[in-house]
């Protein structure tokens, strides 16, 4: 499989939420990125309702029902609508299986009763633990694939977020070890994925469906939410913007095995890969505060072409249950977003979306357009191999924080990243000798199983 | 020597007696029944039954309850020197065992091939000779007040009477909500009468969790922030505050020191409705909670079938005073005031019930009266020339009386009512089909009216002695039942719980509580009997000392 | 602010969406005008405007086709609309009484009476004056296209035994508010057993039970108006009344 070479976008300034170089169109005829930003709403089931499969599935009808009611009475054009599979979803693929062809069946009778367009994600759980089984050869690896298999039949987009070096980072993150999860993320998750995604590539054009795309979540978005808001000192802000950098990496590796977007809300690494892939992606910000707390809430809509919500537990509120809640307020966003590329004004909306969070963190200043592709360009420079790329990436981003005038940093922040890039340099130039390093180092890791990785 | 009056209130939901004394006038005390002696739970019930059994059966079983209410009166019978009775055309002729099948019938093609001469129901002062079995002195006057024709009987008169409905000089409407809602509308000096086939789901029946008024029953919500209090009858059939619930989920937040409620009633489920559509829960047809059900705590709920049989009897009301109001010439909305009369009329929230639908929309004035058939038959006892002005005034609603189900107004609304609450068309349409039908619009409700209740209670003095409810009215039969296994499948199927059975007895005995049975249109005891030996007729023959073979001719017998 | 903004992608009005898709269906049932014209009118429920259109319209065109691709097409756009929820019952009476009313035109006009789908015969039960569910019922029998013999009501047992006889039905149906009046339906099925009649009979009405009418053979109990048609079509279709008692019922 070939390493990607070459930027789909020539500069930043290309980049415009709504618009990606490759939009890809739904069986149902939705179009993503192709000139306008779509809600991406994303249920969650409350706690005990994974009992039954009838319980579970009714929890499910409940609140994408909700969804599109609430799309059409607010005059929502289109929506997709995201289920992420609970253990038992998967583990089940029958159950996984039939939610999705409820949702479908009820956005096909939406489409049909009012017109609305609409599109319905299945991200497949990624059950498979590297600590407990082999990631390759386990029932959970068989179930994972089935439940793609499933609901590949009946879903429009499928996607995972994918574990592969889980067990090496969660030992990494702890010791603020930049070594260790350059191992985890790049060499480890991305050899995982480049076994995982042929077969998921091939099972969902099999079916018809769209394979959507990978995140980082398991390991990226560990740390960040470790590193969490101004008063939190768990782990250094820098390190967390490092991850991110390094999980473009791996991420990316889900496209040049055919993966064709959008790409998964929870990635934050979505800017960068939409600026080398030209690919849409989903993003998340201020309005999935409701299932997390970022330091990048509007930034992150800059070059979005899904505009989503994580996920929001089923719950009644005042003006309704939290899905259709959600869906009203992500539709307003993105009407916004839309009514600025109607008027014209769309560069205009974009600089204050990006000037609101540029200097808040680190996170958000390293996933403005400008920087994303800056570290996007390190990736595909350096196209010799996963962990030469994503050492790349994170020191272009490490550069590019140290250079800004306006950026600033705590002691224990600056200090930490010094550190980070002191190591980096010292590390081998050739994956192969930091393979080496690394099996020597991480060996006694528990549950660290090389032959999963082709080791 | 006292000598004493009886005033009894003969309703097809049960029986209401009080006695007087004639030389103060004073009242004495009152008995009231829970439920009518004859099987079933509205007239077409009764007359059904009538029909089969013959009418002396329905007569001498009605007799034989009435017996019962003067026993609970307490006064000594002996003394007793006139009796009045009021109420509707079916239940005044059953209790005279006079003939009934011009009302079972509606379609003249039937009775003229039966051979049936309408009896002309005048005004009438008996004695109680004529009743076998009535327990009262021989030469005691029983005062029968005339009916108009077959769907206006006495009880209508006395509505009109009794609220003094003409002496207002405003456009007014008298509607008695029952099985069959009668209503009078007053409009410059000519009175317009009809009766709405309702069914029984305003008396709460056919409804899942339903029950006619009684002690446990819900009669009425009110909101307290997003959940609601339930407002139960007591023992002395007085709305008092119950628990506090919420009607999305079957849960009881708060229980009360109040009465425990034990099922809805339909100013209950009136009040449940008019509650559920302000909070948005029901989007005609549909209710919108989890179960599609409305709950009232843990137990008791309406269904959206239970909704769709209110909804139907909401909207023969509604027909009906449309189709009195085009009939006196004028709209709906021009109706002023309106007198709400029966154990319905006397619980309801007035305020709900326009709001449904079940009071016209503009109206400035409701009174709620309470029983006034009693209060009729009150009158008659203490006056007996009433009857005159009772006849008068029958002579003059002969001609302004409406057949619903002749009318072609009343076919078209009750059909935009149908569709409005099976359907779920809005009220828009409604109004825009009103018009091209070249009929009066049908408004929203404006500013609320001005609500009276004269009464707390349907009865509201009960006398020095008091009020005793007479729970089990009517007679329970018991037949040893040669062939009977004991299986209980009759038991069992039986869905008004009237049977029960005595395993010791060889061969075992039945029973069957008359007044519980749901009619012989029911009959689900009959098909399950695995030895074919149950037969529900068997149950009604007073002397039960042999078992009658009933058949057409012996039937026909008694027709004679 | 520019003029003539483009809000399509920004947001969808679809109240506006469901009315212009109604006027457009509407819109398409013949592209003659006339033809149209006359559809137009029977879609309104106007049964005055739909004779007087169809009066003048027969100047210039063949009855047949007048009924064919003006009436029919206007009538099976009106079920689609009440199927979809846009239109309601009183609609639909409407516009079939103006269909019945457009046809009568067109059949004076042709000198003879149109062949039907099939026949059913419906009646309120003797003695009972109730007859709005057989209103209903006739209504949408004669939008799908079945030949309602209407023998009204407080109808004798002999004349709907007779009127079965002499029509040769697929279906019969009866109606009955009282259960005083229900008890002729047993008698009007064993009447037809005998005449060697088994057409499906469709009981149906206020206190109309479903135990009471599968206790008798023939019996199918019609829990609603609106179920006539489909019931007349599996008639049609050559189901037997036992068939379609296990159908519809229990």
């Amino acid at each position: 499989m070939k390493m990607t070479d070459v930027m789909a976008y020539t500069g930043p300034d290309e980049m415009m939420f709504g618009f990606a170089k490759k939009p890809v169109t739904t069986r149902r005829g939705l179009v993503i990125g192709g000139g306008a930003v779509i809600a991406e709403v994303v249920p969650h089931p409350r706690p005990g309702s994974e009992k039954t499969m009838r319980t579970l599935l009714r929890e499910f009808e409940r609140a994408n029902e909700d969804v599109l009611e609430r799309c059409v009475n607010i005059g929502v054009p289109s929506v997709v609508i995201e289920n992420e599979h609970v253990f038992q979803m998967t583990d089940n693929a029958k159950w996984g299986m039939e939610i999705a062809a409820l949702a479908t069946h009820q956005i096909r009778e939406y489409e049909e009763q009012y017109g609305l367009k609409a599109a319905y994600r299945a991200t497949i759980a990624d059950i498979r633990k590297p600590d407990m089984v082999n990631l390759r050869d386990s029932d959970r690896t068989r179930k994972v694939l089935e439940a793609f298999d499933a609901c590949a039949r009946h879903a429009e987009i499928v996607s995972i977020e994918s574990i592969g070096g889980k067990e090496i980072f969660d030992h990494a993150i702890i010791r603020n070890d930049i070594t260790g999860l350059l191992f985890s993320q790049a060499v480890l998750g991305g050899r995982d994925m480049a076994w995982l995604w042929p077969q998921i590539v091939g099972i969902a054009t099999k079916h018809g469906a769209i394979p959507g795309g990978d995140t980082d979540c398991a390991q990226a978005n560990t740390a960040m939410f470790m590193a969490a808001g101004f008063t939190a000192k768990d782990v250094p802000h820098t390190l967390a913007a490092l991850c991110r950098a390094i999980s473009v990496s791996r991420s990316l590796v889900a496209y040049e095995c055919g993966a064709v977007g959008p790409g998964k809300d929870c990635g934050y690494e979505n800017p960068i890969l939409k600026a080398i892939t030209g690919l849409p992606m989903s993003t998340e910000g201020k309005s999935s505060a409701c299932a997390h707390s970022s330091l990048c809430g509007n930034v992150m809509a800059a070059v979005c072409d899904l505009w989503s919500n994580e996920a929001v537990e089923y719950h009644r509120l005042f003006g309704g249950s939290t899905p259709a809640v959600f869906a009203e307020i992500l539709s307003y966003d993105v009407a916004a977003m839309n009514a600025a590329i109607a008027l014209g004004y769309q560069k205009e909306y974009q600089a204050c979306l990006i000037a609101s969070d540029r200097y808040r963190s680190l996170h958000g200043f390293i996933l403005c357009p400008d920087n994303a592709w800056s570290i996007g360009k390190a990736v595909v420079d350096n196209n010799e191999s996963y962990y030469v790329r994503a050492k790349a990436a994170a020191m272009t981003c490490a550069a590019l924080m140290l250079a800004d005038q306006q950026l600033r940093f705590t002691t224990f922040e600056k200090e930490s990243l010094l550190g980070y890039l002191k190591e980096m340099e010292s590390l081998p130039p050739t994956e192969a000798n930091f393979i080496d390093l690394c099996l020597k180092k991480y060996s006694k890791v528990k549950g660290f199983l090389p032959a999963a990785y082709g080791l | 020597m006292p000598r004493l009056a009886i005033a009894m209130d003969l309703g097809t939901s049960g029986f209401r007696a009080q006695a007087l004394d004639l030389g103060s006038g004073e009242m004495l005390s009152t008995a009231i029944t829970t439920r009518h002696p004859l099987p079933g739970a509205n007239v077409i019930d009764h007359l059904h039954f009538a029909l089969e059994l013959g009418v002396e059966t329905a007569r001498d079983l009605m007799i034989q309850a009435i017996n019962q209410v003067i026993a609970q009166l307490r006064v000594s019978a002996g003394d007793v020197v006139r009796l009045a009775v009021c109420g509707n055309p079916t239940q005044l002729s059953l209790f005279q065992g006079m003939e009934i099948r011009d009302l079972a019938f509606a379609g003249s093609r039937k009775l003229l091939a039966l051979g049936v001469v309408p009896p002309k129901r005048a005004a009438a002062i008996r004695s109680a000779v004529e009743f076998p079995g009535l327990v009262l002195p021989g030469e005691c006057a029983v005062i029968i007040p005339p009916a108009v024709h077959d769907e206006i009987g006495a009880d209508t008169l006395a509505l009109i009477l009794q609220t003094g409905m003409l002496q207002d000089g405003e456009t007014t409407i008298a509607i008695d909500y029952g099985t069959n809602a009668e209503m009078v509308l007053a409009h410059e000096g000519r009175i317009y009468t009809g009766s709405a086939a309702a069914g029984p789901a305003l008396e709460g029946q056919h409804i899942s969790c339903g029950t006619l008024a009684i002690p446990g029953a819900i009669a009425d919500l009110e909101p307290v922030g997003d959940k609601h209090r339930l407002i139960v009858l007591n023992p002395e059939m007085r709305p008092v505050p119950g628990s506090l619930i919420y009607l999305r989920e079957a849960v009881e937040i708060a229980a009360a020191a109040g009465p425990k409620a034990l099922a809805i009633t339909g100013t209950g489920v009136i009040a449940a409705l008019d509650q559920a559509i302000e909070a948005g829960l029901i989007a005609l047809p549909h209710i919108r909670t989890a179960d599609s059900r409305l709950h009232f705590g843990k137990d008791i709920f309406l269904t959206e079938k239970d909704l769709s049989e209110a909804g139907k009897a909401i909207g023969a009301v509604r027909a009906g005073y449309f189709t009195l109001s085009v009939a006196a010439g004028i709209a709906p909305a021009e109706i002023h005031t309106a007198y709400l009369a029966g154990a319905s009329g006397t619980y309801m929230d007035a305020l709900k019930a326009r709001r449904l639908g079940l009071i016209p929309p503009r109206v400035k004035a409701v009174r709620q009266v309470g029983n006034t058939s009693l209060a009729m038959a009150r009158e008659l006892v203490m006056t007996p020339e009433k009857l005159q002005e009772m006849s008068d005034l029958a002579g003059r609603l002969q001609k302004t009386h409406c057949m619903f189900a002749l009318s072609k107004t009343f076919a078209s609304v009750f059909i935009l009512e149908l569709s409005h609450w099976t359907e779920g068309m809005p009220m828009a349409k409604y109004r825009e089909l009103l018009s091209r039908y070249r009929l009066p619009d049908l408004p929203a409700v404006d500013a609320e009216p001005q609500v009276h209740r004269t009464v707390k209670q349907d009865i509201a003095e009960p006398g020095r002695i008091g009020l005793v409810t007479l729970e089990h009215v009517g007679m329970v039969a018991a037949l040893p039942l040669d062939g009977c296994i004991g299986c209980m499948t009759c038991v069992q199927v039986c869905p008004g719980n009237a049977i029960s059975i005595r395993q010791d007895t060889n061969p075992p005995t039945i029973f069957l509580d008359h007044a519980l049975c749901n009619g012989v249109a029911c009959r689900r005891c009959e098909p399950g009997c695995p030895t074919k030996v149950f037969h529900l007729n068997d149950f009604f023959d007073l002397t039960l000392g042999r078992k009658a073979a009933e058949d057409d001719s012996a039937r026909s017998k008694r027709w004679r | 602010m520019k003029d003539a903004l483009n809000t399509a992608p920004i947001f969808t009005r679809y109240d506006l969406a469901i009315e212009n898709a109604q006027r457009r269906t509407v819109r398409q049932v013949s592209e003659d005008a006339l033809l149209q014209h006359v559809a137009d009118c029977l879609v309104a429920g106007d049964e005055e405007e739909t004779q007087k259109v169809v009066a003048e319209v027969l100047n210039d065109r063949a009855p047949l086709e007048i009924i064919n691709k003006g009436l029919i097409p206007g009538m099976k756009e009106v079920s689609r609309l009440w199927d979809l929820g846009e239109y309601f019952l009183p609609q639909v009476i409407l516009s079939s009484d103006a269909m019945i009313a457009g046809i009568a035109l067109c059949e004076e006009k042709l000198g003879r009476t149109l062949e039907k789908k099939a026949k059913v015969v419906t009646h309120t039960a003797e003695g009972d004056i109730h007859d709005i569910g057989q209103v209903i019922v006739n209504s949408l029998l004669r939008v799908a296209g079945f030949d309602v013999i209407n023998l009204g009501a407080d109808v004798p047992v002999d004349d709907v035994v007779e009127a079965c006889r002499v029509h040769k039905p697929i279906m019969v149906t009866g109606t009955a508010l009282m259960t005083t009046t229900m008890t002729a339906f047993p008698k009007i099925a064993a009447r037809l057993k005998q005449a060697g009649l088994e057409i499906p009979f469709v009981c149906g009405g206020g206190a109309v039970s479903e135990d009471y009418v599968t206790s008798f053979d023939l019996g199918i109990w019609g829990k609603e108006a609106s179920q006539a048609p489909a019931m007349a079509e599996d008639a049609l279709s050559g189901l037997s009344w036992s068939e379609m008692r296990t159908k519809w019922n229990g």
